[in-house]
């Protein structure tokens, strides 16, 4: 595992209703190459705003992201350039359900790398294999349960071969017996390599595959550190009721 | 002579010397005056292909303006911010939003003010002294009056689609227009269909409103052999069939249209 920074946020508050509610407080974190971060914390602790901060999705009201050098909070850079490099996969998938399987996946690398439809079908091919679904390839999102659903979100971000991968709680919407098959296919991201920053209420995700653990509340981040430190000896009383209560 | 002239010439007898006519012989009598004498049928025809026309090619520019109206008014575009200083962009986003402003300020006065009050602005107002193709005149005057709804039709229909898959979209690194282009608009326009075909067959019976202004469409056609023939029935009945030829064709196309892109939804 490589120490550079990919992602490094300063400073970053996201305000709701003219500041009456702040969603983010003040986060300053440093998401190194090739590690992957698990964000905990209670609902409403602002984790799902980090993530989506991370790439705009969710307009910071103060603080900076940068990415790869960059400043993306920065209006006069080009974003869509920088969130081809970010694959996000959502709670609930939004696959776009007006295409299939392989368009889902091609329509991105076709439009945005300019790949000929050969090449864009190809690639999406090999990451079908990956997730055991290249007999889905021509289906409809509706055709398909919400597991598949989900591996199918998951490569088709990889897809555009971005540099980090950001997960908005991707098994929250999933019936259980259908979660175990998506942590499968995280996991064995994680292992190639792929920078990964996870949202997730999936405790034993975190505890197995996460490098870092941040523990979040109340729009900051209260403690950090390895899974073992996090989840063995949690040093503030917060996290510890956290973990009493979820575990 | 052909044969319904043959048929004719019995009934035109009787008249002549006054002796009353069957229920048949009336049914007849009708049919031929107004659509067989003269080749009046013409008439009608000419008057369909017309109304088929301006029909057309408003609906063409209701759609494409409507849906371009509807974008605007979407609060992605109402609530653009831009807070860099570059003041080329500056300029773009204050262009952008009163656009913005225009499209809700356009919608409000076409929708509430009387089409036939546009089409008579328009033809003698604004065209009043330039010679134009009455069918021209017919097109902009439907077609400006129709995207209005259209419009709030599509908006409808973009709101409709879950704000996730704009997520989804630029997540991916897909640029504003085009996850609009891409992947919402298709959705809005399924979503908006039957309200879309709703409004089609309105503009089609609405260009009727032409007339008024001396554009020989579909009644205009019934209203010429009126003229000629007095009967104040037939004329207008086969005009009014006609028309509803039109809808049910397009009802049926649109239907088609609709299972197709119910394919995705298994």
């Amino acid at each position: 595992m490589t120490t550079d920074t990919i992602i490094e946020v300063k400073r970053l508050q996201k305000h709701f209703k003219e500041g009456t509610v702040k969603a983010l407080n003040g986060i300053d974190v440093s998401i190194r190459r090739g590690e992957v971060t698990v964000v905990i914390g209670p609902s409403g602790s602002g984790k799902s705003t980090f993530l989506r901060c991370l790439n705009l999705l969710e307009v910071p009201t103060s603080g900076q992201v940068i990415f790869e050098g960059t400043d993306i909070t920065d209006p006069s850079v080009n974003l869509n350039l920088h969130r081809q490099r970010m694959g996000m996969v959502f709670q609930h998938f939004n696959l776009f359900p007006h295409m299939t399987v392989l368009r889902n996946m091609t329509l991105a690398p076709m439009k945005l790398l300019k790949k000929s439809k050969a090449e864009a079908e190809e690639k999406a091919m090999q990451l079908l294999k990956r997730v055991n679904l290249a007999d889905r390839a021509d289906a409809y999102p509706s055709q398909l349960s919400g597991g598949q659903k989900q591996r199918i979100a998951i490569v088709r971000a990889l897809c555009m071969e971005p540099e980090v991968m950001l997960f908005d709680e991707p098994t929250s919407a999933l019936d259980p017996e259908m979660v175990g098959e998506v942590l499968d296919v995280m996991k064995q991201l994680a292992q190639s390599g792929m920078t990964m920053v996870c949202v997730t209420h999936e405790m034993g995700f975190a505890r197995e595959v996460a490098d870092r653990v941040l523990f979040m509340d109340e729009g900051r981040i209260v403690e950090e550190g390895t899974p073992d430190q996090i989840f063995n000896s949690p040093q503030q009383q917060r996290t510890k009721d956290f973990l009493n209560k979820v575990l | 002579m052909s044969i319904f002239e043959e048929w004719w010439l019995p009934i035109e007898a009787a008249v002549n010397d006054k002796i009353p006519l069957s229920f048949g012989q009336n049914l007849y009598k009708e049919i031929y005056m107004n659509i067989i004498k003269d080749d009046r049928w013409a008439n009608y025809l000419n008057g369909l292909w017309v109304t088929l026309k301006v029909s057309f090619f408003a609906i063409l520019v209701g759609t494409l303006l409507g849906t371009l109206l509807a974008v605007l008014r979407l609060p992605e575009v109402t609530d653009l911010r831009y807070k860099g200083k570059n003041p080329l962009r500056k300029i773009g986003v204050a262009i952008v939003h009163f656009f913005s402003w225009f499209a809700k300020f356009y919608i409000d006065l076409i929708r509430g003010t009387p089409l036939l009050l546009q089409v008579l602005i328009i033809n003698f107002g604004i065209f009043g002294t330039v010679k134009i193709d009455k069918v021209i005149i017919g097109v902009i005057a439907c077609g400006l009056n129709s995207a209005a709804y259209v419009a709030e039709i599509v908006r409808g229909g973009l709101i409709s689609v879950d704000k996730g898959q704009t997520e989804a979209g630029r997540s991916l690194g897909l640029s504003g227009p085009s996850t609009m282009v891409n992947i919402i608009l298709p959705q809005a326009a399924k979503s908006a269909l039957p309200a879309l075909c709703n409004e089609f067959i309105a503009l089609i019976k609405e260009t009727s409103i032409l007339s008024y202004i001396a554009l020989t469409e579909l009644t205009k056609a019934g209203d010429y052999i009126r003229s000629r023939t007095y009967s104040a029935f037939t004329p207008y009945i086969v005009s009014g069939l006609l028309y509803l030829l039109v809808t049910i064709v397009l009802t049926k196309l649109i239907g088609r249209l609709e299972r197709r892109l119910a394919n995705s939804d298994h």
